[in-house]
């Protein structure tokens, strides 16, 4: 008896604790949102890019903190972040711009590393007049009427093109051969490298889209490669990457390699999967932040890493919270239908130039034009919300390791 | 909070419309459709390329949606004859749903390729006012899947009800008996078609943009939970099974606000755990869901 009444009440609690999901919602959340300036982050912390939501979410709270320690803004008032993960999906970042639209009452959305996670929300945030700040390349983000209410933290998908391409002909190759996934920011990335090539009298041996999670990619290495074309260039997501360049070194091919680092780099998960011999000589390019500049300086003593420690991702996220409470402070309002449009005159000023938000928001609450310069770039923009002033770098892989080549601008 | 509660109603609205369709096609049926995110994703294609690039307006979008999908789910299952084993034709519906989101991928021109379709207008949302809109919207949504509800009992109670659950129980014995099983099964998959298309174009309303990413195969999957949570061949029960897998997903994000120290990664792990979980909970101890299927009295 005794037995079954206990095996009774751990039933009960362990439903208890399954269903407390239910009840959840319905709690009071007030204490939540009381005078502090609620801004929602949507960072993948799962699915495909799943490695780069834990540092980006570990640069918005110590940026956060940091301007909280030195006053808040709006007369003391302080920032809180709502992190949740995107799920590198479309209709969860959905949700969850909802959510915070209608729950936590963000007028801040930051973060939305990928490009469906930004299309999915980029409606919903015009719509309910609140500022969406993307770390997404595809052009079509930030493309039509988006009433000055999205912004990128991130160079277009054509100016990542139009490096790779000029660096191509710097290095002198006369044929190229193209091959991407069928993925929204890949796509015009190849378009503009293959226009740059033919536009210069190279030749573009052959191209082909490839879709994701194919079991094999032995029929379109054959295609690409066998056509010996002096450079490939391979737009992958790792994956993919890694299969495509098992099939490269078992057939033998003898063209050059060159891709993006969130395919053969990724934080080192590309040398791991693969072993250096199949690595040996790709070159890699990536959208980096200058990390000769001050501002990158700051940003790495702010997360307590080394100065030589690459961050790709994170001091975007640094920069969206730093250019929010900016905007707010210049505006004397958390209202995004007031402080979008200081967005601009934060960043590009004109202004005294300032890389320390701490700085920066003792200037603007003392009524002086400012002319914010981030982490990860220079943070400019167009008026279309476009981000200018972040370089793309390059590597090289020789003997095991990621070797730094060079930084450019579009 | 009341805003968030009334979209995700919008969202278990119509996940319990896909839901009912998979029932009805595997659990009153016995047809497995492993395709569902396949034909899922042509209802809300169908729908929005109707209405963009044809200027159809949202009604006849949606029907011609639900009829496109039901003409598809009847062709499979007339060409899929002899292919009667469960397991076999789990593999052909799964070869189809692929082909399909492989179509939705690559054929730019159409489909927008990877970028998706943006832009999907919300019906009347011109001539409702805005601060209603959302319980408007909310409303038909409700009705529809009460209207769905109401004409999938009917339908369950009825000859082909009963031909159906035979047909699901030994297709054999039903045959011997007299049933037409290839006009039979061409129906059920038809009528779950139907369905689909409907929940497919309710799905491009609400998201106002659709993409080749929100069709992956966790939609199966939580079809088949909230069938199986639910109670196969049980209509109310699906429903209640939809209701609780949406509350699982999106209400276990609120963990963190009362739980300190939890962080949004580990929150990650700790959501897909409380529904493994329930799920294995729910086949322990109510291996049949929480409503049993629909049964005449001796």
């Amino acid at each position: 008896m005794i037995n079954e009444r206990n095996r009774r009440k751990t039933i009960k609690t362990i439903g208890a604790v399954a269903a407390s999901p239910i009840y959840m919602p319905f709690l009071n959340l007030a204490h939540a949102q009381g005078s502090t300036i609620p801004i929602g982050v949507a960072l993948p912390m799962t699915g495909n890019a799943g490695a780069y939501g834990p540092d980006m979410a570990e640069a918005a709270k110590r940026t956060t903190e940091l301007i909280n320690r030195s006053g808040g803004i709006l007369g003391g008032r302080k920032l809180q972040l709502y992190i949740e993960d995107s799920e590198s999906s479309a209709s969860v970042a959905a949700n969850l711009t909802q959510k915070f639209i209608n729950v936590h009452k963000c007028q801040s959305l930051v973060g939305y590393w990928g490009t469906p996670e930004g299309l999915s929300s980029r409606p919903i945030a015009i719509q309910n007049k609140v500022v969406l700040m993307v770390s997404s390349a595809a052009n079509s983000i930030t493309e039509g009427d988006t009433q000055g209410y999205v912004w990128r933290f991130q160079m277009k998908a054509t100016d990542w093109g139009t490096v790779i391409g000029r660096s191509l002909q710097k290095m002198g190759y006369k044929s190229v051969g193209v091959m991407g996934l069928q993925n929204a920011f890949i796509l015009p990335i190849m378009r503009s490298v293959e226009d740059q090539m033919r536009d210069s009298g190279r030749t573009v041996t052959d191209s082909l889209i490839y879709n994701p999670e194919q079991p094999s990619y032995r029929a379109e290495v054959q295609r690409i490669f066998g056509k010996k074309p002096e450079v490939v260039c391979c737009f992958s997501l790792l994956p993919d990457f890694v299969s495509i360049m098992k099939e490269v070194y078992r057939g033998g091919f003898t063209s050059k390699v060159v891709s993006l680092s969130i395919a053969a780099d990724s934080e080192g998960k590309f040398l791991q999967a693969v072993g250096p011999q199949v690595a040996e000589g790709i070159r890699h390019f990536q959208p980096m932040p200058d990390t000769s500049s001050s501002g990158y300086k700051r940003f790495t003593k702010l997360m307590g890493a080394p100065e030589s420690k690459l961050f790709l991702f994170p001091p975007n996220t640094h920069d969206q919270i730093a250019v929010t409470a900016l905007a707010m402070e210049r505006a004397k309002s958390v209202q995004a239908v007031d402080w979008a449009k200081q967005i601009i005159n934060v960043c590009n000023g004109p202004g005294e130039k300032v890389d320390d938000i701490v700085e920066a928001l003792k200037l603007v609450r003392a009524g002086k034009p400012v002319n914010f310069e981030g982490a990860g770039s220079t943070c400019d923009f167009t008026n279309s919300g476009d981000q200018l002033g972040r370089g793309m770098g390059q590597w090289i892989v020789e003997n095991g390791k990621n070797n730094f080549v060079s930084y450019e601008k579009p | 909070m009341l805003s968030f509660i009334i979209l995700m109603s919008l969202v278990i609205c119509f996940s319990a419309i896909l839901a009912l369709a998979l029932n009805f096609q595997w659990g009153l049926g016995g047809m497995i459709n492993f395709g569902l995110a396949g034909l899922y994703a042509l209802g809300a294609y169908a729908c929005a390329i109707l209405i963009l690039k044809l200027n159809i307006n949202f009604f006849w979008s949606t029907i011609l949606s639900m009829l496109l999908v039901s003409l598809v789910c009847a062709l499979i299952s007339i060409v899929t004859l002899r292919v009667s084993e469960e397991d076999y034709f789990a593999i052909v519906t799964l070869g189809v749903g692929e082909m399909l989101r492989l179509i939705a991928l690559n054929e730019d021109w159409l489909t927008g390729g990877a970028l998706g379709l943006t832009g999907i207008p919300r019906p009347l949302s011109d001539s409702i006012p805005a601060d209603i809109y959302i319980y408007v919207f909310l409303a038909t949504y409700v009705f529809i899947l009460l209207i769905c509800i109401f004409l999938l009992n009917i339908i369950a109670r009825s000859a082909f009800g009963r031909s159906m659950r035979a047909i699901r129980e030994d297709d054999v014995v039903a045959v011997t008996l007299g049933k037409n099983l290839l006009w039979t099964r061409a129906r059920i998959f038809a009528v779950g078609g139907l369905l689909i298309g409907l929940a497919g174009s309710m799905h491009a309303f609400y998201y106002q943009y659709i993409d080749p990413t929100q069709f992956s195969n966790i939609v199966v999957a939580y079809a088949i939970m909230a069938v199986i949570a639910g109670g196969k061949g049980s209509h109310f029960g699906v429903v209640i099974g939809s209701i609780l897998i949406m509350i699982l997903l999106e209400g276990s994000r609120f963990l963190k606000e009362i739980i300190p120290g939890l962080g949004s990664d580990q929150l990650s792990a700790v959501r897909i755990i409380i529904i493994g979980v329930g799920l294995i909970l729910v086949l322990i101890y109510k291996p049949n869901g929480f409503v049993k299927e629909y049964r005449l009295n001796a």
